[in-house]
């Protein structure tokens, strides 16, 4: 693992600098600027074809706006930016030709193999059960979240990571089902990783990359990937690699198989999927490391 | 990341509500909800040939609650205020189209999973946050409306699931495209998409 984890570790330290977007500061800093040099060229071009004034009109449209599709008058109202301090996560993509060419790669990989073979299982396998294997594999990675609100002095995270891994553990049959999240207990699933503890300490999410199989990633998320693994207890299992492997496999089977189609209607919807999905990834990442440091102590 | 598929397919679902009643964001928005959720659980329509039937029943919904131009607007962001009249009425129309079209067999899939209202944020005078989670069988997926009050109504003009903007996400979508493309270009890019889907 430490044979990885070094070159790993230069790597993002060394390209960090170049392509680092700080989206954790963006709730006290302004905004960040736009990432891609493209962007911001068409913006202002944008800009220069306007009127200086955007119309800021009262939007007192009609009371017919529901009944049409449109209204002319709702249509003529210019786009009017609102205030500085919304966020507007972005991420810089130097490698987009490789993540592109990784982006095809785990689509056939989900059509071709994955997807069949999680609708196979999904045929000889009830749902509760899935969703009992499901549940066990979480209570399993206790210690990744459990660590990780520690390290992000979220004491308050710590004690219910606990709280939940005895109930489920003890209550929940080894955690094939989870109690402590009924409503009379309550104990939530703090979803904490390592990459979130860099992020909440401040380090950029860098650029991104999107990993054939693991998919999207940025050099922080990569870093806590591994971090993670250290706390997994697979890693100290006297088990081969492969026996690894093979759970590890079978657990993406079963959540796959819990979610079948979803991926297809997000592809279907996009107007570009691997632009739809980055978004997505930096979006969900960002407002996550936020989350962690409302839970922090340490602000 | 796929999970944010079937939220963000409930989530639209969501949007196809009835008329609402000038009130509290948070009212608003429930009400829709419980309306749409009538529909979908309604068992006369439950028959895979009552398909087109309760598609009939939730446009109007959707039409009333759901503000496509809004949405339109702020996915284009800059890019709208260099289009026309017609390019607006054109894309709204489309997109909407491909919405719908990606959205719709989601929606149907609807089996009694539980929508829980938890709170409502006001953003400003005119605008706020509605937030709700769905709890299915393995999960459960938060879910914000962002709306907008417009001639009275609260009116959705975006969707927020499990933290991602669908508004954004399109948004970055439409500038990655117009970075290099005229808006013709993605106009076309969009008839294409729904004469295909």
């Amino acid at each position: 693992m430490k044979l990885y984890s070094i070159p790993l570790l230069l790597f993002v330290f060394l390209t960090l600098g170049c392509a680092h977007s700080a989206p954790l500061a963006s709730s006290q800093a302004p905004p960040p600027e736009p990432l891609q040099p493209g962007l911001s060229a068409v913006s202002s071009k944008a800009e220069e074809a306007l009127p200086k004034s955007p119309v800021i009109s009262a939007e007192s449209d009609g009371a017919d706006t529901g009944s049409k599709i449109t209204t002319d008058s709702d249509v003529n109202i210019d786009y009017v930016e609102e205030g500085a301090a919304k966020e507007k996560p972005g991420i810089a993509d130097p490698l987009e030709p490789f993540n592109r060419a990784m982006y095809h790669f785990n689509d056939k990989l989900y059509f071709w193999v994955l997807k069949p073979v999680a609708q196979g299982y999904n045929k000889v396998v009830p749902e509760t059960a899935r969703v009992s294997v499901s549940n066990f594999f979480s209570n399993l990675a206790f210690p990744i979240r459990f660590v990780n609100c520690l390290l992000q002095a979220n004491f308050r995270g710590a004690a219910t990571e606990s709280g939940r891994f005895l109930v489920n553990t003890i209550w929940g049959i080894g955690g094939l089902f989870d109690p402590a999240s009924s409503m009379d207990i309550k104990l939530l699933k703090q979803d904490e990783d390592f990459g979130q503890t860099l992020g909440v300490y401040g380090l950029g999410q860098g650029f991104y990359i999107n990993w054939p199989i693991f998919g999207p990633s940025s050099p922080r998320d990569t870093v806590g990937m591994f971090g993670d693994l250290f706390l997994h207890p697979f890693s100290y299992l006297a088990m081969g690699r492969g026996t690894t492997t093979g759970i590890r496999a079978y657990d993406k089977v079963n959540a796959s198989s819990l979610s079948i189609g979803d991926y297809e209607s997000l592809k279907e919807a996009a107007i570009d999927p691997y632009v739809a999905i980055r978004d997505a990834y930096v979006q969900y990442r960002m407002k996550k490391i936020n989350a962690g440091r409302k839970g922090s102590i340490v602000k | 990341m796929k999970r944010h598929i079937s939220l963000l397919s409930i989530s639209i679902l969501l949007l196809l509500a009835l008329p609402l009643y000038a009130g509290a964001p948070l009212d608003a928005v429930q009400a829709s909800v419980n309306k749409v959720l009538d529909v979908l659980r309604d068992p006369k329509l439950k028959a895979a040939s009552a398909k087109e039937l309760k598609k009939e029943k939730l446009m109007p919904i959707y039409e009333r609650m759901f503000d496509d131009v809004e949405l339109a607007r702020r996915s284009l962001a800059r890019h709208w205020n260099a289009m026309d009249a017609a390019q607006r009425q054109e894309f709204v129309l489309l997109f909407r189209q491909v919405l719908e079209k990606a959205y719709i067999d989601k929606i149907f899939a609807y089996s009694n999973e539980k929508v829980i209202f938890d709170r409502e944020i006001m953003v400003s005078g005119n605008q706020a946050e509605v937030q709700t989670r769905i709890v299915t069988s393995s999960k459960e997926i938060p879910l914000y409306y962002r709306v907008i009050l417009k001639g009275g109504d609260w009116k959705v003009y975006d969707v927020v699931v499990e933290n991602v903007s669908l508004a954004h996400n399109y948004r970055t979508q439409f500038n990655d495209i117009l970075a290099k493309n005229n808006i013709e270009y993605l106009l076309e890019t969009l008839r294409k998409k729904v004469k295909g889907q």
